[in-house]
């Protein structure tokens, strides 16, 4: 009984890695800890993958 | 006039846009409907014919009339992380929130309407045909026999979510994946299935068009590519995302997409062929966009910043004796 495109589907991996920056309310930014702003980072954004295009997501299926 | 961003606050992507508007000096309210009523609240009047309304996050507070744009990015349910949450809640919540907001006179990035909308798939594919975009042959269907005899006319098929949408219980995820020319079609009853020729395809491609600005990123197809493996989210990395110009022809189509569709940001994706025909597949009207921009350095992030930094435009006075019409 099971709908057709779910004998297409795979366990959802969810990221794994903490990320190293925490929202600061008051700049209205995630900053790292030495106190940059996380977006400036480009290459620690790619090391992440928190700005990529996923699947499996509970609330963002419009990646 | 200030910049209202909904959004959670793990949305790095946001900030990307966040960095640019405070070097702009624009005024930015970011907040997550989900907070309401702890960290965000609201207040609205409407008295003696005018409305006055504020909103309050992380001690800033803005008048509802003093928006200049409202960029709906990540918002979490109004009012999911309430002390004592419920739909009824978050219903209220919504109503409140949004009810207001839909009644300033800021530029949507997008429209709840125009988004609500967009984020059908099947209605993406049928506007796209529309603004003479090339779609793949595709069959929704709850008959076995249509799956069947769609599969006998193209025999090279992938299956994906009609919705986009992911089962949750448990968590799972629904790649696009291949269908096999034997496959049993009996399950197709069960459920609204969507089947669509493959397109072999040389390179990924992700537009993303900011009010009318098109960015166009391709990640070309790895030669020792898995070929059983068509989703670009679950292929090994490859080749990098590079930038690429888009063909006069395209650019036309998608702008008419966009216009028709009431869209000020979307994100579509294309399957470049051998003959660098760009096939559509589909448009998020919230699409990611760092991914591109972290391995393109095309300046996304700062044309989001500007279309939302752009003032409200004034209301036409009407002469004396105008006709008023509905709009």
């Amino acid at each position: 009984m099971q709908p057709f495109a779910l004998n297409y589907a795979r366990p959802a991996v969810e990221l794994a890695v903490a990320t190293p920056y925490a929202y600061d309310s008051g700049l209205q930014l995630n900053v790292l800890g030495d106190g940059r702003i996380a977006a400036c980072d480009h290459a620690l954004l790619r090391e992440v993958g928190t700005t990529t295009s996923t699947a499996g997501s509970k609330t963002h299926f419009d990646d | 006039m200030t910049v209202l961003i909904l959004t959670c606050e793990e949305d790095v992507t946001a900030d990307m846009v966040v960095v640019h508007l405070n070097g702009a000096g624009v005024p930015v309210v970011r907040l997550d409907p989900a907070d309401l009523t702890g960290g965000v609240s609201l207040s609205g009047e409407y008295v003696h014919g005018r409305f006055r309304g504020h909103l309050s996050a992380g001690g800033r507070l803005v008048s509802i009339g003093g928006l200049r744009s409202v960029w709906v990015r990540r918002p979490g349910s109004p009012a999911e992380r309430a002390p004592q949450p419920s739909a009824w809640l978050t219903e209220e919540a919504s109503q409140a929130l949004y009810g207001m907001l839909r009644g300033c006179d800021a530029r949507w990035m997008n429209h709840p309407d125009a988004a609500r909308q967009a984020r059908h798939k099947p209605w993406q594919l049928r506007l796209a045909q529309r603004c003479g975009l090339p779609v793949p042959a595709t069959v929704i269907t709850t008959f076995p026999r249509a799956a069947r005899e769609f599969a006998e006319r193209f025999p090279d098929l992938v299956v994906k979510p009609v919705s986009g949408a992911h089962p949750q219980d448990p968590p799972r995820a629904v790649p696009t994946s291949r269908v096999a020319p034997d496959t049993d079609f009996s399950a197709v009853a069960y459920g609204p299935t969507l089947l669509q020729r493959r397109i072999a395809k040389r390179a990924d491609i992700r537009l993303t068009v900011v009010g009318d600005v098109l960015l166009a990123a391709r990640k070309a197809t790895a030669p020792d590519a898995d070929p059983q493996v068509v989703d670009v989210r679950f292929a090994a990395p490859g080749p990098p995302w590079e930038p690429v110009e888009v063909p006069p022809r395209t650019a036309d189509a998608v702008l008419d997409y966009m216009r028709r569709a009431q869209l000020a940001y979307g994100a579509f994706d294309f399957a470049e062929d051998a003959d660098g025909m760009w096939w559509f597949l589909e448009c998020n009207q919230s699409g990611q966009f760092g991914f591109v921009e972290v391995e393109t350095e095309q300046p996304i992030a700062r044309t989001i910043a500007e279309w939302l930094s752009r003032p409200v435009p004034e209301e036409p006075t009407e002469p004396a004796g105008s006709v008023t019409t509905a709009r």
